[in-house]
């Protein structure tokens, strides 16, 4: 216990996982216990068994399953955002990081966003896109896009000069410069700026698919308020939590598989 | 300032595959200062270098040798117009930014982490300009060459991060000498290795210099390596840097540690540092190993 505040020495992972099961298995422990007890009614706090049963009646109900399909829609859209988001937000990352004129063109467009409120643009999206796919997908690209670009910008600058000067000497062109030498030693770090950029786009879901979505996760959880179905919102909101962390560690694991290298650097 | 001897007489050979030129004339340069003004780092250098051979750029550190020597290269920074006056021109040629007659080393060897040592030594023949000079079984079978000479072979599938300093330092090496190009400039690429890989890649310098001879400019603060490695050494002032002197070497090389404690060595040794003194006020630092 003498290295229990000492920020160096990790535990080994066997014991993180356990303290790990028990804070969740607190927590569990206590809304059990707030519920089991009628601390608190069932219209502020569903009990967890009530929302696992939430869960059941969810995954499968008169031979269809609506939560399947409501995830298969808000991944799929969250997909089609992040292609847009890969097409377009990488590139213009990557030339803003590259080019310290197209910066100062480009960042006083893009960066008062990063802390804007996004969600005060939908009904502008509504507005031009109706409350079609369109305002959707666009509201979900413009979340992440707007964290993206300056992480993939921020990522490019952070590559030491001297790759760039050496491929230079060597004779590259300025692209042969950017795609040979800066870009290879940015792609860890625009890893992290799309594992952000899908992130964020997991917790805009809700928000994209609160106008007039017939189905997706965010409908769902809306539907259910509406009838105040308290414990198929939870169902829905603990979905979208383990969706998002699941597709975190998916991204994280490939991103060590494709850099490697970066981690011994 | 005194230049004890003229080493660049005009070339008398008839001009060869090696024969080559590299001429500074009253090189100077200002960098804008802090608060206004501007600072002289280079205050009239001029320099004739011909014909293969290691000619050694001597200075304390920060008297604008790396400067001098990116001007060379074609390596020139953002916002400050290089040379300020003055002329860089090969084989009489007046220079004026990235060239390819010459292919500079630099202490921050600057290998892709993500490349295997041969990709990394390939990796000039990913450009466009070298693809279509060097058609490609030339180029494998000089990069296979390269990896043998400079004693990486068995290591050509590693990654940089499994290779040691000195080792990262000859993938550098190989990187640049790949090309065969007629002038190598080297910006203290052996500045930042312990003094033993220092001297196991003076080592190896000299023979792969012997097997393809070029001229080699080589930057340095270090008085021992100026004097282990050079055919010419031209010592250099600081602030602004100016030549302070320039010397023949003819000592054959590799020059033995005997050869470091001789009285010509010793002799040259004291002149420069003493040359260094006067004329830098002790601005700047160098080095002696020995």
């Amino acid at each position: 216990m003498s290295d229990f505040w000492n920020p160096y020495v990790q535990p080994d992972p066997r014991q993180r996982r356990q303290l790990a099961l028990l804070s969740v298995g607190a927590v569990l422990l206590l809304w059990s216990a707030l519920s089991g007890f009628g601390l608190v009614g069932p219209n502020r706090l569903p009990a967890p068994w009530d929302v696992l049963s939430a869960f059941g009646y969810l995954s499968w109900h008169n031979g269809e399953s609506m939560l399947a399909e409501a995830t298969l829609w808000s991944v799929g859209r969250l997909l089609a955002a992040g292609v847009l988001v890969v097409l377009i937000g990488i590139p213009i990352g990557v030339a803003m990081g590259a080019s310290p004129r197209i910066n100062a063109a480009l960042s006083p467009l893009v960066d008062p966003f990063r802390s804007a409120p996004v969600v005060a643009l939908l009904p502008i999206l509504v507005m031009w896109l109706g409350i079609g796919e369109a305002m959707k997908i666009a509201f979900l690209f413009i979340g992440a896009v707007v964290y993206l670009i300056p992480m993939v910008r921020d990522a490019i600058q952070a590559v030491p000069q001297s790759h760039w000067i050496g491929a230079r000497d060597l004779g590259a062109t300025p692209w042969e410069c950017i795609r040979q030498a800066v870009l290879p030693m940015a792609m860890p770090r625009i890893a992290d700026a799309l594992i952000v950029a899908v992130s964020v786009m997991w917790t805009y879901i809700t928000v994209a698919e609160y106008v007039n979505a017939k189905v997706g996760l965010g409908q769902l959880i809306q539907n259910a308020r509406r009838f105040s179905a308290w414990d198929q919102v939870f169902a829905g909101i603990i979905v979208i939590i383990v969706l998002a962390l699941v597709t975190y560690q998916l991204m994280r694991y490939a991103k060590a598989k494709l850099f490697p290298w970066e981690t011994h650097q | 300032m005194s230049v004890a001897t003229n080493p660049s007489a005009p070339a008398t050979s008839a001009p060869s595959e090696h024969a080559v030129s590299l001429t500074l004339s009253n090189i100077i340069q200002d960098y804008p200062a802090p608060g206004g003004g501007v600072t002289r780092v280079i205050g009239g250098v001029d320099l004739n270098f011909e014909r293969p051979g290691i000619n050694m750029l001597l200075g304390p550190s920060g008297s604008g040798k790396s400067t001098l020597l990116n001007m060379m290269g074609g390596v020139r920074p953002l916002n400050v117009k290089t040379p300020t006056s003055g002329l860089v021109s090969i084989d009489g040629q007046p220079c004026h930014g990235p060239h390819d007659d010459a292919v500079m080393v630099f202490q921050r060897y600057a290998n892709r982490p993500d490349l295997t040592i041969y990709e990394n030594v390939a990796f000039p023949f990913r450009f466009k300009l070298w693809r279509e000079r060097v058609p490609e079984q030339e180029w494998r079978a000089r990069v296979e060459h390269m990896l043998e000479a400079v004693g990486l072979a068995d290591k050509k599938a590693l990654h940089p991060a499994q290779l040691s300093g000195g080792q990262n330092q000859r993938v550098a090496l190989a990187r640049a000498l790949v090309l065969r190009p007629r002038i190598l400039l080297m910006d203290e690429p052996f500045g930042a290795l312990d003094a033993q890989t220092r001297e196991e890649m003076q080592h190896l310098l000299i023979k792969l210099y012997r097997e393809r001879p070029c001229l080699i400019v080589f930057v340095t603060h270090d008085v021992t390596e100026a004097l282990m490695l050079g055919d010419r050494v031209v010592v250099l002032s600081t602030q602004p840097a100016t030549v302070a002197d320039d010397f023949t070497l003819h000592a054959p090389r590799p020059r033995s540690l005997d050869w470091q404690r001789s009285p010509e060595a010793v002799a040259l040794s004291e002149r420069v540092l003493e040359q260094l003194h006067r004329v830098s006020a002790g601005k700047g630092s160098l080095r002696v190993t020995v």
